[in-house]
């Protein structure tokens, strides 16, 4: 049997006894009475508790949770108002490792051209300041380099009279150090000749040249500083 | 190629930052400011020798012409007490042609540092500071130059490529390919500490 609240099942057996023939006996008749009274009385009784239980525990319970719903929020706030929520969750919480694991999660750069309107922020962005930042004059410098613009101009500019001048001059430097390495393996010079302009000439480029070249030429050999004159 | 952050991170591998220098081929930007050899300073002097010799010569002829307009009336071939020879005599022309190369070797050194047959070849001379030479100096160049030719080639032997008069006046004759003056250049642009040791960026 099922009460109503389905907390609890009781189960009652009932034992039946063949008819007896002859004439009942007054003894047996009366303690069959007195045990099914008392069963009886036991089932009741047991019924009744559980419906005094049930009843008990639903009234409590709905009292309890009402009670709950006023007081919870109430106290609540009064502990939040009590608290730094904040200081709280920078000391507990480990929120490198939270936002790490959130944005490990996340396609951030799908995210922001999914949401962002990148146009709208360019279009009120400051170019200029973003400009002052750029080093303006390198880059140029790069490019130029980049592409050789100095050749560039010599080739759309250039006539044939200065290839013809530059070819020239080519032509007389390859001479020099022909005839240089002749007389140097005639009069047995074994080193490399010093051709450094001395100081620092305002024709530029000594003072370039011993940065660029010298390492480069003299390859770490000393050189004889001491000019060889005709005396 | 290299890269706008490899650029800037490592200026000495870039071009040199001189302009003048890029204007020139990429394959003479090596031996700027070298002494130059025996014979790019032989075919500039040749050619300064040369528009000497022109310029002798058409002097002479200008004498030529001259000598018609003041005095017709003379005879061209000289005569046996020397009047009315319409040319020079040929040690005045010789003389005259040192004359004139002295003058012009010395202005020429002096103020540019190069002829026009160092100009050809790309040449200029500068004294023992590297700059170019003072009008002193140039003046005893010249001359050391004019009356001695042959000291040109001591260029070939020596271990410097100087001449002797190089070796005696402290002077160096350098390839610069570039066309502005040297202290006009600096004025101009005031670069030229640019075209020193690279400086960090």
């Amino acid at each position: 049997m099922s009460s109503e609240y389905g907390a609890s099942r009781q189960e009652v057996i009932l034992v039946t006894h063949p008819a007896r023939s002859g004439p009942p006996n007054p003894l047996t008749a009366l303690r069959d009475v007195f045990s099914n009274s008392v069963g009886m009385a036991t089932y009741t009784a047991s019924t009744l508790a559980s419906l005094v239980e049930q009843t008990i525990t639903y009234t409590v319970t709905t009292s309890v949770n009402q009670a709950l719903d006023r007081l919870v929020p109430v106290i609540a706030d009064a502990i939040v108002e009590r608290l730094d929520l904040t200081d709280l969750v920078l000391q507990q919480v480990d929120l490198n490792r939270i936002v790490t694991q959130a944005l490990d999660g996340l396609d951030l750069t799908q995210l922001v051209i999914d949401r962002v309107d990148i146009d709208a922020i360019v279009a009120e962005a400051d170019i200029d300041a973003v400009i002052d930042r750029v080093p303006v004059i390198p880059l140029a410098h790069y490019v130029i380099d980049e592409i050789d613009l100095p050749a560039i101009i010599r080739q759309s500019t250039g006539g044939v009279a200065s290839d013809a001048v530059n070819a020239v001059r080519i032509q007389g430097v390859g001479a020099d150090q022909l005839v240089a390495r002749l007389a140097d393996k005639v009069v047995f010079r074994r080193r490399q000749r010093k051709v450094d302009a001395p100081g620092e000439p305002e024709s530029l480029l000594g003072r370039m040249q011993s940065d660029l070249d010298s390492t480069e030429r003299l390859g770490g050999e000393p050189v004889d500083d001491a000019e060889g004159g005709p005396a | 190629m290299t890269t706008f952050r490899e650029y800037r991170e490592n200026p000495e591998a870039s071009a040199p930052k001189d302009d003048a220098l890029k204007a020139l081929p990429r394959d003479a930007w090596a031996i700027q400011g070298e002494r130059a050899g025996f014979i790019s300073r032989t075919v500039a002097a040749g050619i300064d020798v040369t528009l000497i010799f022109l310029t002798v010569l058409g002097t002479v002829a200008v004498l030529w012409m001259l000598s018609f307009i003041i005095d017709p009336t003379s005879a061209s071939a000289p005569m046996a007490d020397g009047q009315g020879d319409r040319v020079p005599a040929i040690g005045v022309m010789i003389l005259y042609g040192y004359a004139l190369n002295w003058f012009y070797w010395t202005v020429c050194w002096a103020t540019s540092g190069r002829t026009l047959g160092n100009l050809v070849m790309g040449l200029r001379v500068v004294n023992f500071r590297g700059e170019h030479m003072r009008w002193g100096g140039s003046a005893v160049r010249s001359l050391f130059c004019t009356t001695f030719p042959f000291g040109l080639l001591w260029v070939i032997v020596s271990g410097a490529n100087r001449s002797v008069q190089d070796v005696v006046l402290r002077t160096s004759v350098i390839y610069d390919w570039t066309f502005a003056l040297p202290k006009l250049r600096g004025a101009l642009g005031g670069r030229r500490d640019e075209i020193g040791p690279a400086q960090p960026s």
